[in-house]
Parts: C-alpha cells; sequence; structure tokens
C-alpha cells in the first residue's frame, strides 16, 4: 500500500477510547474497508490502462469532546449507542480526485458496490452552497463483518477535487477567527474565490479532455 | 413626446408641467413614488423626470425597481444641492442625468432634449440569454443555482456570442476583438478559449450552445 496516499486520523487518546469504548474499533473499520475498497479499485483502473483517479484521501474519526456536543445540541442521549445507530459522519472520509470527471465517476463506481448502501447524497458542485462551497457529500452504510455478525456502521464521505479542497480548508480556519471586520467583504471575496476555483477546474478538465483527444 | 413627471411640490410640479407643454410635450404629473412606478411600467414615455425626495416611494427605489424590470426609458433626476451621495447612486443605478435644485427652466428642457436625442438606451450590466446571465461588472457566468468566475478573455468572447446570438462570428474577429492585431497569440488559442467556455456552460446546464461552423468561425445557439 502506498501509504502517501491516506492519512487516516484516530485519536487514540485516553477520552476517545472511554466514550467509543469497543466502537471506536467499528469505526476505524469502516473507514479501513472503504478505503482498501477505493486503492483496491484505484489500482486495478491503473492496470487497465487508466489514469489514477485518486489524488489523496483523509479519513478522521470524530473527537469525543465534538460528538459529545454534537449529540447533546441534537438532544439526543450521550452515549456510544445513539452515535453508531444515529450519527451519520462519527467517521468521515475525504476523497481528493484529480478532475472533475474523477468525482462522478467514483460516485457511480460506489453506488455500485453491492454491500455499501447509499444513505444520503448531495451534490454541491452543481448546486453549490450560498458561501461557494463545493463537494460531493455521500452516506454509506457498510457491512463489517465481525466474528459471529454483522454490524453494519455509517460512514460521510467528502469527494473533491485538490482545488476545492484548497478553498475548503483556508475557509474553515477563516470561519473560526471570530472577529472579522468586514464580514460582509470576505464573505463575498471568498465566494469570489471559491468562483475562481470552479473555472479554473474546468479549464483543467478541458485541457485534460483535449490531451486525450490527441492521444 | 411624451414626459412623465414625478414631483410632489405641488407649485413646482404645475409650472413644470406648463412649460413642458408650453415646449410641445404631452405630460402626466403624479405625486408620489408609487403613482411614479405604475405610470412607468407602463412604458408609455420617452423620459421620466424623476424627484428623488418623494412620499410613498423616494424616487431612487422607484428607479431601481424600474430598471429590475427592465424598463429603459431615459430617466432624469431632480436632486436637492447637497444630495451628492444620492446622485451617484442614482446614475449608477441606472438614471441618465440629474439636475439639481433649483435650476433654471431653460437648462431642464435642454437635457430633456439631449437625453431624447441620444440613441442608445440605458444598458443593463447583466446580459441574460436562455437560463444562462452574465454580469459584465465582474465576470460572473452563472444560472439560478451556480456561478463561476471568468478570465478577461473568456468573459470578451462570451460577451461577443451573447450579444450577437445566432449571428456568426469568424474566429479571426475573435482574434482582432480580443486579442489585438499585434499578438503573438497563435490562432488555435481561440478554439481551446471556446473549449473552455463550452464546458462552463456545460457545467451550468446551459440551454445555450456555442456550434462550430467549419474553418469559418462560431454562433450561440439556444437549444431546447
Amino acid at each position: 500500500m502506498q501509504q502517501a496516499k491516506y492519512d487516516i486520523e484516530c485519536e487514540t487518546l485516553l477520552p476517545e477510547h472511554e466514550f467509543y469504548k469497543e466502537s471506536f474499533v467499528l469505526l476505524e473499520g469502516v473507514i479501513i474497508e472503504i478505503i482498501s475498497r477505493l486503492d483496491f479499485i484505484r489500482k486495478y483502473k491503473i492496470t487497465q490502462n487508466h489514469k489514477d483517479p485518486i489524488e489523496h484521501c483523509k479519513a478522521r474519526i470524530e473527537s469525543a469532546e465534538s460528538m459529545k456536543e454534537k449529540l447533546r445540541r441534537r438532544n439526543m442521549p450521550v452515549t456510544v449507542e445513539s452515535t453508531i445507530m444515529e450519527i451519520y459522519d462519527a467517521a468521515d472520509i475525504c476523497v481528493l480526485c484529480t478532475f472533475l470527471e474523477d468525482i462522478y465517476w467514483l460516485v457511480n463506481m460506489l453506488k455500485k458496490q453491492q454491500d455499501f448502501q447509499v444513505i444520503e447524497e448531495k451534490d454541491y458542485i452543481r448546486n453549490p452552497k450560498p458561501n461557494g462551497y463545493r463537494s460531493y457529500h455521500m452516506i454509506l452504510q457498510v457491512p463489517l463483518h465481525l466474528g459471529d455478525r454483522i454490524q453494519k456502521v455509517y460512514c460521510a464521505l467528502q469527494i473533491r477535487t485538490m482545488a476545492m479542497d484548497c478553498w475548503a480548508s483556508l475557509e474553515h480556519q477563516l470561519k473560526y477567527k471570530k472577529i472579522i471586520p468586514d464580514q460582509e467583504t470576505i464573505t463575498g471575496e471568498l465566494k469570489r474565490c471559491a468562483d475562481d476555483i470552479a473555472s479554473t477546474d474546468l479549464n483543467f478538465q478541458t485541457i485534460w479532455d483535449m490531451i486525450k483527444d490527441i492521444q | 413626446m411624451r414626459i412623465l413627471l414625478a414631483e410632489d411640490e405641488k407649485e413646482l410640479s404645475n409650472a413644470l408641467v406648463a412649460i413642458l407643454k408650453h415646449n410641445n410635450y404631452s405630460v402626466d404629473a403624479v405625486y408620489n413614488g408609487a403613482d411614479a412606478l405604475d405610470y412607468g411600467l407602463s412604458e408609455n414615455y420617452d423620459v421620466i423626470i424623476l424627484d428623488i425626495m418623494m412620499p410613498k416611494i423616494n424616487g431612487l427605489e422607484v428607479l431601481m425597481k424600474l430598471r429590475e424590470k427592465g424598463i429603459h426609458t431615459p430617466i432624469l433626476m431632480l436632486t436637492a444641492k447637497a444630495e451628492i451621495e444620492d446622485r451617484i447612486i442614482g446614475l449608477d443605478m441606472g438614471a441618465d442625468d440629474y439636475l439639481s435644485k433649483p435650476f433654471a427652466m431653460g437648462e431642464l428642457l435642454a437635457r430633456v432634449r439631449a437625453m431624447t436625442r441620444r440613441k442608445s438606451e440605458f444598458t443593463p450590466n447583466i446580459i441574460e440569454l436562455g437560463n444562462i446571465n452574465l454580469n459584465k461588472e465582474n465576470y460572473e457566468l452563472s444560472n439560478e443555482k451556480s456561478s463561476l468566475r471568468l478570465s478577461n478573455k473568456e468573459f470578451q468572447m462570451l460577451e461577443m456570442l451573447m450579444n450577437n446570438p445566432k449571428r456568426l462570428i469568424s474566429t479571426e474577429q475573435f482574434m482582432e476583438r480580443i486579442w489585438g492585431y499585434d499578438a503573438e497569440a497563435e490562432i488555435g488559442v481561440i478554439w481551446v478559449y471556446i473549449s473552455y467556455l463550452r464546458k462552463k456552460l456545460e457545467s451550468l446546464d446551459a440551454n445555450v450552445k456555442i456550434k462550430a461552423v467549419r474553418g469559418v468561425g462560431y454562433t450561440l445557439e439556444e437549444v431546447r
């Protein structure tokens, strides 16, 4: 396995283990299950003389702290049971694709996996959020084979290009800077950057299409 | 020539009506912004004279609403001497001229004559075609759900196409108008930019399409 392609960020600190208990392994499991599926299909595609559609994957398990906060906000019991049964994004994978077409290829491929169930999907690329955010969102339910039974676990996926990821990461950082003068100007400028980046992604795709035509 | 006069000071209004009529204009006088908007929307006038300080709806709002509804009738604003900000806003919102109070009747008549001489109507900042909008101010190409920012040259090409739908524009015309005569760019660059624009229109589910006429140029056509 090419290690560099995957970042799996799972806090193995005491608070996480105390809260998630044995379910921590389930959340880790669903991430590994999906990523190894992606990795296998990616490698097989390359053997068929196709370009690698995936640049990078980032995965994480929500910290115990913010999971508790999320449950409280939704008026749900603050237990690991409600986390596993009701919360879709305790495990979260972000897949970074090279070109726009790779995103839709990946989405279709995931829909065709017979054991994965698509619970929800939102195309924020064709329908960007008002702030300009773009990504393809999916919630998958994946069966994990345990010793004596099968446990279905949810995982959230965000599929986007590297350019979209660049914007999302920066916007995320700015959002937490509470006191910003000229909030409106900043929001407007970030939206402009998002629309610029979307335009550039389409140019990259166009150039790639031209190269493919020439070959 | 028909003129709509919106002025809430009765005496001033009466005097203006008398003088305008004396100069062979047909005049309808209204005394508040709501009526000014209703009358203005009828598109029956060659010029609208609009006071800014008016009851119900102020003149700037009337102006904005008329332009939003696509009414391009030339508009002359009447402003108080101190209201420089109003003049700037008004002109930017699509007013054609202004006159600050108090003014000489001769000047009002001259400005009305000048405005009716001007052929070109107020052109909006957004070009609409099919389900697509192109904003000339910030180069934004958008549909209802999404927007993209075009580069300078992409914008200029699409502007030419959208201002002349169904008309053939040759590769040379694009080259001369946008890249200039002495540009070092190769003619093939036009095809690259057309490809960018096609991809962008497609990504916005546009119902307009750039069609190529082999060896000649391109046209923008609506598709159903």
